[in-house]
């Protein structure tokens, strides 16, 4: 445990990624390079931070919302992420994150089960809050980013809110087991279940930000991730400004030019995005790379899913850069395994773990297995940024838990040489593009439509996302499945789960597989899918 | 009614927001839900409206709704 980072017991994430930057005589350093799609620059130094959030925190006490109450932000990549995220964390609220892209089933049940009592987002996604917000009654406030004038009594103007609070702010000193950022994880079945992690994550965030990507207070980081996933929050946010880093944040999505064009003129030099990511830039035209001098980059970092091979050659190849896989959860709060510069890289290995950190490869029955042996890969319980509860769900957090052990739902297996190696998922659960998709949300979601008696989801391969959604549908009697139907399919997906979720395939069926329970085996349409034999059947309904 | 004009209802049922309203200059930067995962379905929606089909690519190397709309017409030969 490092706790160098920790002063006076203050373990308070705002105020560490902010005042205590300011304190240590960082103030006038820029803190976040803002590039806007348009390439328009703004920075704002570890001061104007402080100063934004104390504002923050101010206006969340004046709005009565305190101390482990909690509030999301449903934004895209905007400023005021930032300084919503750390200004609500030093008023010690719960503070979550949603992805923008999020449908109305997505955010009702995220802002439902968590009594969420703000939201911070912006007008043209409101309309979707506005839809459900009769469910939600905790729902106190919503503030918006883009209106100069207060709506109503509750729904409020960022602008003017933040015009007339302080700018001083004094963050109570916070234990490490305050309560502190909550993202949703979907499991292969029920509802999403809120992660909820303590302010004592920093030390774990600091130290791999400093040890896995090596950063130096010089250096420039970027970080791609969305801040609705937990990537976005501990690299994109925390981990580097507890350390004093500049980060760069680009508003703009994906496009192989604006990327490179942005590494080049700012002159980033540790670069953290995900597989799918590199995927897509592996199939642009060769021809680009050669256009853009990316000497700045010391290294680049993979999280998501496992990196192909394939990719860290083309890195090589065509970056000049060595691609360095990393490992985590959104459970595990911070990267536990990763292959990182002094270490060689095994192409297509998660890489060796952190320190501090004591994977196991276990049997189901809770045996240790040895280097080579197939199993469920664990991690001995007790880290620092490990996850404090499932929020409202307590049996789904003790079952993750056994003999000390933290049974990851991933299967993977150890070489002689310590190197970890992912083999897939122990569930149901579908790892799209990095993000974690419920088969069972996608069958609700898909029963809504009237055209659909039942169906069966399932995660294929896929050479871009790693895996696809693929949805086995029995239609109602008399419904003629229509390329119309299909897009009527997608849409619906997209509006009520988010656009990850979109099944990438439907498969007109007579009916779906299902045990004598009723339960849907998904593993016999998988199997169905790839051609394979489905295995023991005997539980198959007649 | 011009193309842009067709596509707008389009653009705002596939990304549910009936705020939208195109211009020639606007990219997906600019519409909160144009992903690369959503864009698929705008790719669908456009060659159903208008009856025609897009070769693997042709939309992604567009840069904004102007050059879009120059390519449907183009296949609609308006």
């Amino acid at each position: 445990m490092s706790l160098d980072i920790i002063r006076d017991n203050q373990f308070n994430i705002g105020h560490i990624c902010t005042r205590q930057q300011c304190e240590l005589g960082l103030g006038d350093k820029v803190a976040m390079r803002w590039v806007s799609p348009h390439f328009e620059r703004q920075d704002y130094t570890f001061n104007d931070m402080e100063r934004l959030t104390n504002r923050f925190a101010n206006v969340l006490s004046g709005l009565g919302i305190g101390a482990g109450e909690v509030l999301f932000t449903f934004l895209p990549k905007s400023t005021e992420q930032f300084t919503a995220f750390l200004g609500s964390l030093k008023a010690r609220c719960i503070t979550g994150t949603l992805f923008s892209n999020f449908g109305e089933d997505a955010l009702l049940d995220r802002l439902g089960d968590s009594g969420a009592r703000l939201v911070v987002t912006k007008k043209s996604l409101y309309r979707k809050i506005e839809r459900i917000r009769s469910q939600l009654p905790a729902l106190k406030v919503v503030i918006l980013t883009d209106v100069s004038e207060h709506i109503s009594e509750n729904v409020l103007s960022w602008e003017r809110l933040l015009a007339v609070a302080s700018d001083e702010f004094a963050t109570v000193v916070t234990s490490a087991d305050t309560p502190s950022v909550l993202h949703y994880t979907s499991g292969s079945t029920g509802k999403p279940k809120g992660v909820l992690h303590r302010h004592r994550s920093v030390l774990h965030q600091n130290r791999t930000t400093r040890e896995v990507f090596g950063l130096q207070p010089d250096d420039l980081f970027w970080c791609t991730a969305d801040q609705g996933w937990v990537t976005g929050t501990s690299y994109g946010i925390i981990g580097p400004w507890s350390m004093g880093v500049t980060q760069v944040h680009f508003a703009g999505g994906y496009s192989a030019q604006h990327w490179f064009e942005l590494i080049q003129k700012e002159q980033i030099t540790v670069w953290y995005t995900a597989p799918t990511a590199l995927r897509m830039l592996m199939r642009e035209d060769g021809a680009l790379f050669g256009q853009f001098d990316l000497s700045s980059l010391k290294a680049v970092f993979s999280v998501g899913e496992p990196l192909n091979p394939e990719v860290i050659a083309w890195g090589s190849d065509k970056l000049g850069k060595a691609i360095f896989d990393t490992w985590f959860q959104t459970e595990t709060g911070a990267i536990m395994i990763a292959n990182r510069p002094g270490l060689s890289i095994q192409p297509g290995s998660m890489g060796k773990p952190l320190a501090g950190i004591d994977p196991g490869i276990l049997a189901d029955d809770g045996a240790e297995l040895a280097d080579g042996e197939h199993g469920n890969l664990c991690l001995r319980a007790g880290w620092d940024s490990m996850f404090i509860t499932y929020l409202n769900n307590g049996s789904a957090y003790a079952s993750k838990f056994k003999d000390g052990w933290y049974y990851t739902g991933d299967m993977a297996w150890r070489d002689a040489s310590g190197y970890y190696w992912f083999l897939g998922r122990s569930d149901d659960v579908i790892n799209t593009s990095g993000h974690l998709v419920s088969p069972f949300e996608v069958e609700s979601a898909l029963l809504e439509l009237p055209e659909v008696a039942e169906s069966g989801v399932i995660g294929a391969p896929d050479d871009l996302l790693f895996e696809k959604v693929v949805a086995y549908v029995n239609f109602r009697a008399g419904t003629e499945f229509t390329p119309e139907l299909e897009l009527k399919i997608r849409l619906h997906i997209a509006n009520r789960l988010s656009s990850v979720a979109i099944p990438q395939e439907v498969i007109a069926v007579e009916s779906v597989p299902k045990n004598k329970s009723g339960k849907i085996m998904r593993r016999v349409l998988k199997a169905r899918y790839l051609g394979l034999d489905a295995g023991d059947i005997s539980t198959l309904e007649e | 009614m011009t193309t842009i004009e067709e596509i707008t209802p389009v653009f705002r049922e596939v990304f549910d927001d009936d705020s939208i309203n195109l211009t020639r200059s606007m990219t997906a930067d600019d519409v909160e839900e144009w992903d690369s995962l959503t864009h698929m379905n705008l790719v669908i929606a456009l060659e159903l409206k208008f009856k025609i089909k897009f070769a693997l690519g042709e939309l992604q190397t567009l840069k904004n709704v102007g050059e879009m709309l120059d390519l449907i017409n183009r296949k609609l030969s308006r």
